[in-house]
């Protein structure tokens, strides 16, 4: 018990720094997954069958790559195909649409949700496709996916760690506290302290997705 | 008619499929058969040491095998022969004497720096050749053999670099493995570069063809493996550290300790060690082979 407050108390720089890169990490991340999930998903539910396939092939190809090995691609790979790229770039990019993929499948399920008949009938009131999804369908979808947003959000927290033992070497939590592991050979009490961490991130999701959940879920 | 023959190319593939799968496994099967039957039978024509019971090595021969925990990418230390898929190397090679001497089977697992002191601790292993460097922190931790290597800190560049030495290090992106002695020694004695940390070394020389970082640094030997892949790197610098190879015992098990420590000396007094160093080092950097002389207590001393 004593050691686990000795290793927190003499490793806080260290552990804390390495929450900050992660919680860094993880918000750029997070705009990124909305963002293009976004996109993604309208590619997917548009009226025109190429870009239903462009959506297809962007979600089949970052849904069925794991984690570390998109990782490895989009730096080491780049990289050598004389693209420098920043470790920052590819961390971002590789769990922003990594995850984005899983939001695109999200929202399309929350607009199938909504359902057809509202898209046919805003069409016929005169609104063209864009604002017909921007205004009717897709506000409903989000309220709909919301906890499963949510859920992403806190897979994607949790898959931050996998950039950290990358070998982009990000100094994230989890980048440190093997670290100081190696110094203290602490293991436990040290991951202990990680775990806590991550916990301190999923936890405040969660607590923003209940809020979100109760301010605009559809009672139905 | 077409669907018909689409199923029956399907299900065609399916079985190819699975009986390559079957094959790959029974050629591992094989592979690992004969390897320990040969090592076993070495052992087995000579009288097996007997040991009190209760011991370690009365514990391994019961048991008929010694997990040991080896690099599997730092050639030539430890690393997987491409070829044949066996793990070979000096540590292996040393490991090989060991459970000779016990007349048991050695089984190689691999451990990397950042696992193989919990790996011990825990009893995953029985024993760790990993090129690791004797260290007062580690000793805290386990118990070391005497030294049976000394290698020396270096630094690796691109051929076409303007670094000479640890002094020209400030604020350039220099990549070791996490968890190694030279992280610290890079944090004392080269306090403004960025270090890049990873798992393994053979990210570090990924990083470096790749231009993602500027040098490596560990030990000679295991940049001469990297020299022996890619010859237009190049090794600068002088000599940073002196860095005395041990093997990793658990902790308090002072019967085994001695045991390693004899069996490593033995090899070292009889010319086995001149052959292994010939074979994995000796050819590759033009020096002449040198059982350390250094003590246990020596290596400790330093640092």
């Amino acid at each position: 018990m004593t050691e686990l407050w000795e290793v927190l108390s003499e490793h806080f720089p260290e552990l804390s720094s390495g929450f900050w890169v992660t919680v860094r990490l993880v918000a750029i991340s997070f705009v990124i997954a909305m963002v293009v999930g976004t996109a993604v998903a309208a590619l997917r539910i548009a009226p025109l069958k190429p870009l239903n396939w462009v959506g297809a092939v962007f979600v089949e190809i970052f849904r069925n790559t794991p984690l570390l090995v998109l990782l490895f691609i989009s730096f080491a790979g780049l990289r050598r195909a004389g693209v420098p790229i920043d470790a920052w770039v590819a961390g971002t990019a590789s769990l922003g649409l990594y995850t984005a993929a899983y939001v695109a499948e999200a929202l399309r399920s929350g607009v199938f949700a909504v359902g057809k008949g509202q898209i046919e009938a805003s069409l016929s009131l005169g609104l063209d496709y864009p604002r017909t999804m921007r205004y009717i369908i897709l506000p409903q979808a989000f309220r709909t996916v919301i906890p499963h947003l949510g859920s992403l959000t806190i897979a994607m927290i949790k898959n931050s760690a996998i950039v950290g033992v990358s070998l982009l070497a990000l100094p994230d939590l989890l980048h440190q506290a093997r670290l100081v592991n190696s110094r203290t050979f602490a293991t436990n009490e040290t991951f202990f302290w990680a775990a806590v961490g991550y916990l301190i991130l999923t936890l405040i999701a969660t607590v923003v997705v209940r809020r979100l959940e109760v301010r605009y879920a559809i009672h139905r | 008619m077409t669907k018909i023959k689409l199923w029956r190319a399907l299900i065609a593939m399916a079985l190819a499929v699975a009986a390559l799968a079957m094959a790959a496994c029974g050629d591992d099967d094989d592979d690992d058969g004969g390897g320990n039957g040969g090592g076993g039978g070495g052992g087995q024509t000579e009288e097996a040491q007997q040991f009190p019971a209760g011991s370690t090595m009365a514990k391994l021969q019961d048991r008929g095998e010694i997990t040991i925990g080896v690099k599997y990418d730092v050639p030539p230390f430890g690393f997987k022969n491409p070829q044949s898929g066996e793990i070979e190397g000096f540590d292996v090679d040393m490991g090989k004497l060991i459970a000779e001497e016990l007349g048991v089977e050695p089984k190689f697992v691999e451990a990397i720096s950042d696992n193989r002191i919990p790996f011990l601790q825990q009893g995953e292993v029985d024993l760790i050749l990993s090129t690791m460097t004797i260290n007062q922190e580690r000793d805290m931790e386990i118990e070391f053999s005497e030294p049976y290597y000394i290698a020396r800190g270096r630094i690796l560049v691109p051929g076409d670099s303007d670094i000479k030495g640890i002094e020209d290090l400030a604020g350039k992106r220099v990549c070791t493995a996490l968890g190694s002695t030279y992280e610290e020694t890079l944090r004392e004695e080269a306090p403004d570069a960025d270090l890049k940390l990873v798992d393994t070394y053979s990210e570090c020389l990924e990083l470096l063809q790749n231009g993602a970082i500027d040098a490596i640094s560990t030990d000679d030997v295991i940049l001469t493996g990297m020299i022996i892949q890619d010859d237009t790197l190049k090794m600068v610098g002088d000599e940073l550290t002196t860095e005395p190879y041990g093997a990793g015992i658990k902790e308090g098990d002072k019967e085994f300790q001695t045991f390693v420590s004899d069996t490593l000396e033995a090899a070292q007094a009889d010319g086995r060690w001149d052959d292994t160093y010939q074979k994995w080092v000796g050819q590759y950097i033009n020096k002449q082979a040198q059982p350390p002389e250094m003590t246990l207590q020596e290596a400790l001393a330093l640092g």
